[in-house]
């Protein structure tokens, strides 16, 4: 499948900004799924400067100025990607998480020890009792792990109810629990947390999703949104994605745009500016076009 | 007198072996201390303290608001370092050195060291001190990544040399031992010329040439880069040193705001327009340094620099991300590493180190932690080494039940019986534990180590750990020379002359705004020393009350002195009238009341130590000791001492005289650069805004003849023309003449005229703004500060003393009111003309809103 992404996110500020220094994760990479074709970030006003480097996860970054003094910042993201048909796991195959999470803890094999830093808490998904307890459910002894991952992922799905608007950037796993609702970011972090907490190496991954329209309707333009799943590793297979938010094995309409440890190695959009403005509104606009 | 010197047996002795007998390497410098005597010793202690003081050498405690901080400590009695023992050290660090900087290019490089398992994912993947924003950038075209190191070395009971602990982010230190090698050398100069100490000038030639030559390859001015020094500003702990390095080296001392990431490099905000920069000697700590990649609440850092960095335009030295290798922890997987690289141990062992990330070091660690030093593998402010052996048993249970929650995130070290050295006390000699702090800078792909350092001495004779935060006590550090040194200075350099660097370019504006501040306070608080003496004096004369004259004049002073400082409600306020003592005392010493004589003092030493590298060093013999009398007047009992006289006197005296010599230093001292033109541009406007509220507040109203004449002397006074008034005009006081002479004539250095003269001249040669260069036409235009000074120099050219003079018949003078509250609002223009041409102000800095948080579901 080959998608065409626009990622169009305007900030409106209500005074002067003097200067905006921004850095954007919304490029997306090659990755054994897919190929990028194209893609251009687009900045205005004109920036002062801008380049782009691979970071330490690998992913493509953009580093931008604007010196221009302003009150509107727009970026735009514009990519085509090719998105290869991959291979699933197979139901009741391969090895147990048992073996799994012995293997990343004593291997000397450097790619698995370089798997081995996604055990690692990290500040937005870090492991607790209750995640402890909420996993535990599902690593069952002896199973194996390709079974634990489908029924982790099936059991985030059907406890929690997907929500804007209740949860924020710094929800926690365990927060999460309690409250029951929240968004794609709460529901991966959480599902990063359970893997970790049991010996096997995850993180997370940001992109999109092609949507479809209701039958009958017409596709509304930017109707489609930022989305983030989970990334798992299994030594024999390599790294294995799944999407909590909608209980499925990733897929041929995922596409990816970067990953790390959680949500704040990889936010789509961050900087500084320098400005009186205590408050300003973003309005962000994601369209996924199936180019096939 | 050495004699009576006992060291503790179980130490090793820097002096005294373990019969007793001096070591052959102290016979010189330890007979000719004997000689000088212990009661000599003590004078020359007194010596050093007074030369630190006047050089205003400081060491800020941690959460100190206070920019003059604490004193440095040094004692009179060096450490002395024989040849031999200084070769087994130099090659001991410049070996570790090189290890680290190896290990450094890996952790941010292929990161084999992790590959092959010799550092663990548990300790570098966890630690905050690894910046994966900093993967893959490197030191430009230098040799080394670790530009420059330091490394505390102890030397065990077995006489053996140790590292304690590791400093790589940004090492300091290297200015302190320079400052005690000044100080010590002119307190003891016949015994350090004769013992033929190695100098430490060349150490610091040879960091200025490692800075030259990190600068980046792709830098147009790569011969002569522009390096400036990097400083989170004057509050922090070293702030003496940051200034003392940059004024030495010759480089500009700059905070973050005063640089800018833009065209893909980094510039420094300068007068009127932006100077490239090179190369960044920084003391800010790494994750501070870009609040866009790095810590995004930081206001120390410049945003875009990291990214500056990645391309390459710009030189940090140490590389941001270096404070990894600093980490206690590193020092237990240095064997292994070491093999890895050179094949065998480091030439100087680290001190014996346990990562409780590892299962079987950790059960050791809670096996013995009683008797252990116990760190987190992160420094961080506030968080200390535990000794382990002064723990109470609840303590060591409650830490070992921290390091089994996340033992990865905790090392500990061996106790290390440090050895002792001869300590100055008032008693006699003590034998005082020591740690040498040793200096290195990358070279030609290896390091030049400074031949001495910073020795530091426990505070009292049981101390076991050291450290500057806990009030350390240094020593000069001396290594003999085998054979005399060729003196060689770091002044005198062969080669083709240097370029002088230009005056405009090498001041960040921040500077100029602060010098042009100095200006200002220093001389509001001159003018408010002045007002209140002549209120004293009044005071004193009219202390009885029965003459009626006396009280009205006295009654308009204070109120003047409300009107003036505009510490309202003040004497405005008719009940302060009536007991006058307390609220004098508050407008003396209340430094956090805007408008008081404490505050404008406090204001200034703020201003001052802000751009300490930009003064010359007498500054701080004349300004150390301003605030010490009216501080030590608040610390006393606060009503009895407002009520004595005398003592109040005493402390204005005080402050005037320190006043008095700031303004001849900077008449006489000062280079007439742009800097010096700020300042004196402050202290004009400042006279004149002082001269013209002291006038409109005294002469607004007639009293009467009696009043008037009390009140137009007391005015003569404080605007310190009371001389040349008598001997010109030889009559009684009138207020037109007191017109002439204080608003308009142009010979008095206190008129208002005089003032604006001055500061036409000094705006005349402040450096035009890049915009008003670029519209600049073929007439000759004047700035926007120039046409204010000259708009208010004409009107005051224009006035009319006697019509002005002259009261209406309610025995008022309006049109002197309003024309001085004219000339008051045309001045205020002025200043803020000044401000607003020449200091860059950024708007605030804030943290961008994150992207929205939004997302699909399947159909």
């Amino acid at each position: 499948m080959t998608y065409r992404v626009q990622h169009r996110t305007s900030y409106v500020y209500e005074s002067l900004v003097s200067a905006s220094y921004g850095v954007v994760y919304l490029l997306p990479r090659d990755t054994p799924a897919q190929r990028v074709v194209e893609c251009h970030v687009g900045v205005v006003p004109e920036p002062d400067s801008y380049s782009e480097h691979v970071d330490f996860f690998g992913n493509r970054v953009a580093n931008f100025t604007v010196l221009e003094g302003h009150t509107e910042l727009i970026v735009t993201t514009t990519s085509v990607v090719d998105v290869i048909a991959r291979q699933l796991p197979a139901f009741g195959t391969g090895p147990t998480w048992e073996s799994v999470a012995e293997m990343v803890r004593s291997s000397d094999d450097p790619d698995v020890i370089d798997a081995s830093q996604f055990l690692l808490d990290s500040p937005s998904a870090p492991v607790s009792d209750a995640v402890r307890a909420f996993a535990s459910e599902s690593f069952e002894a002896g199973r194996h792990l390709v079974d634990v991952l489908g029924d982790l992922t099936g059991r985030i799905y059907r406890r929690f109810q997907y929500k804007s608007g209740v949860t924020s950037l710094r929800t926690t796993p365990d927060e999460l629990l309690t409250l029951g609702k929240g968004v794609c970011q709460d529901f991966a972090h959480l599902q990063i947390a359970c893997l970790r907490a049991f010996g096997v190496p995850a993180r997370y991954v940001s992109g999109y999703l092609e949507t479809l329209p209701p039958p009958g309707r017409p596709k509304l333009i930017g109707a489609d949104v930022s989305h983030a799943w989970v990334s798992a590793y299994l030594p024999t297979m390599g790294w294995v994605d799944l999407d909590p938010t909608n209980n499925v094995f990733v897929g041929e309409r995922h596409i990816c745009t970067a990953w790390g440890r959680d949500y704040a190695d990889v936010s789509p959009l961050r900087g500084v500016i320098f400005t009186e403005a205590k408050s300003n509104t973003m309005t962000v606009s994601v369209d996924v076009t199936s180019l096939d | 007198m050495l004699t009576d010197y006992r060291p503790d047996s179980g130490s090793y002795d820097e002096l005294l072996d373990a019969d007793g007998a001096m070591r052959p390497s102290w016979s010189h410098v330890g007979t000719a201390l004997d000689e000088l005597g212990h009661d000599e010793l003590v004078r020359r202690q007194s010596d050093v303290n007074r030369l630190l003081d006047a050089d205003g050498v400081s060491y800020n405690a941690f959460g100190s608001t206070d920019p003059r901080g604490r004193r440095w400590s040094l004692d009179p009695v060096p450490m002395v370092l024989s040849s031999p023992e200084w070769a087994e050290i130099e090659a001991g660090v410049i070996d570790r050195a090189e290890l680290l900087d190896l290990i450094l290019s890996d952790i941010y490089g292929p990161r084999e060291l992790v590959r092959r398992g010799l550092l663990p994912v548990n300790f570098l993947y966890r630690h905050p001190g690894f910046l994966r924003e900093c993967d893959q950038i490197g030191v430009g075209r230098a040799a080394s990544n670790l530009v420059t190191y330091a490394v505390d070395i102890a030397r065990d009971s077995s006489g053996r040399y140790v590292a304690m602990s590791d400093r790589a982010q940004a090492p300091s230190g290297a200015g302190y031992a320079l400052e005690n090698r000044v100080v010590i050398s002119r307190v003891l100069p016949s015994l350090y010329r004769d013992a033929q100490v190695h100098r430490l000038a060349p150490f610091f030639r040879v960091l200025r040439s490692a800075l030259r030559d990190c600068a980046p390859e792709s830098s147009p001015n790569r011969h002569d880069p522009r390096v400036v020094v990097l400083t989170p500003g004057p509050w922090s702990e070293t702030a003496f040193e940051h200034a003392y390095l940059a004024s030495y080296l010759g480089y500009s001392l700059v905070e973050g705001g005063d640089l800018i990431a833009r065209n893909g490099r980094v510039w420094m905000r300068s007068l009127g327009r932006l100077e490239p920069v090179d190369v960044i000697l920084r003391r800010v700590d790494d994750w501070f340094c870009d609040p866009l990649e790095l810590r995004p609440d930081s206001q120390l850092g410049v945003p875009g620099l990291l990214d500056a960095a990645r391309r390459g335009t710009v030189t940090m030295v140490n590389p941001l991300g270096s404070g990894i290798v600093e980490s206690p922890a590193l020092m237990a997987f240095l064997p292994a590493i070491a093999a890895h690289f050179i094949g065998r141990e480091p030439r100087l062992p680290s001190v014996e180190t346990w990562w409780c990330g590892d299962e079987k070091a950790c059960q050791h660690v809670l096996a013995n932690l009683a008797t252990l030093v116990v760190k987190p593998i992160a420094r961080d402010v506030g968080q200390s080494s535990i000794l382990g052996w002064e723990q109470s048993s609840t303590a060591l249970a409650d830490l070992r039940a921290r390091i089994t929650m996340h033992p990865s995130e905790w090392c500990a070290q061996a106790q290390v019986t440090m050895s002792t050295t001869p300590t100055l006390t008032t008693a006699g000699f003590d034998a005082r534990l020591s740690v040498l702090r040793a200096f290195a800078v990358a070279r030609a792909s290896s390091y030049v180590v400074m031949p001495g350092g910073l020795l530091r001495v426990a505070p009292d004779s049981s101390g076991a750990l050291i450290s500057n935060q806990s009030g350390a006590l240094t020593k000069d550090a001396w290594v003999l020379a085998s054979e005399p040194e060729k003196p060689t200075s770091y002044w005198l350099q062969s080669g083709p002359t240097v370029e002088a660097a230009d005056p405009i370019g090498s001041m960040p504006s921040r500077a100029a705004e602060n010098l042009f501040w100095l200006g200002r306070y220093a001389e509001r608080a001159e003018d408010a020393v002045r007002l209140l003496r002549v209120i004293y004096d009044r005071r004193t004369e009219f202390a009885s009350g029965t003459n009626p004259a006396g009280a009205t004049c006295l009654e308009i002073l204070l109120r003047t002195l409300t009107d003036v400082s505009t510490t309202y409600p003040g004497f405005v306020d008719e009940g302060a009238r009536i007991a006058p003592g307390a609220e004098l005392f508050s407008v003396i010493v209340d430094d956090d009341r805007p408008g008081t004589l404490a505050h404008a003092i406090h204001r200034l030493l703020d201003a001052a130590y802000a751009v300490r590298d930009q003064l010359s060093n007498d500054t701080w013999l004349v300004i150390g000791n301003l605030d010490r009398e009216i501080l030590a007047l608040r610390d006393e009992n606060g009503m009895s001492a407002s009520e004595r006289p005398i003592t109040l006197q005493r402390a204005l005296g005080s402050a005037m005289q320190s006043l008095l010599a700031l303004g001849g230093l900077a008449s006489e001292s000062m280079v007439r650069d742009p800097g010096w033109h700020f300042m004196d541009a402050g202290r004009r406007l400042e006279r004149a805004l002082q001269l013209v509220a002291l006038l409109r507040s005294t002469l607004r109203s007639v009293n009467g003849t009696a009043t008037d004449s009390l009140l137009l002397e007391s005015v003569l006074t404080t605007a310190e023309s009371i001389i040349t008034y008598r001997r010109r005009y030889r009559s009684q006081a009138q207020v037109e003449t007191v017109l002439d002479l204080l608003l308009l004539d142009a010979g008095n250095p206190r008129s208002v005229v005089f003032q604006l003269d001055r500061l036409a001249a000094d705006v005349a040669l402040l450096p035009l703004q890049d915009a008003e260069l670029a519209s600049r036409a073929p007439v000759d235009r004047l700035s926007a500060v120039a046409k204010l000074v000259l708009e208010t120099t004409t009107m005051l050219h224009l006035a009319e003393t006697s019509l002005l003079a002259t009261p209406d018949e309610n025995g008022q003078r309006v049109g002197l009111d309003e024309f001085l509250g004219r000339l008051e609002t045309l001045l205020r223009r002025c200043a803020a003309a000044v401000e607003l041409s020449h200091f860059s102000h950024r708007l605030p800095q804030r943290a961008m809103s994150l992207d929205g948080r939004v997302q699909p579901e399947l159909p």
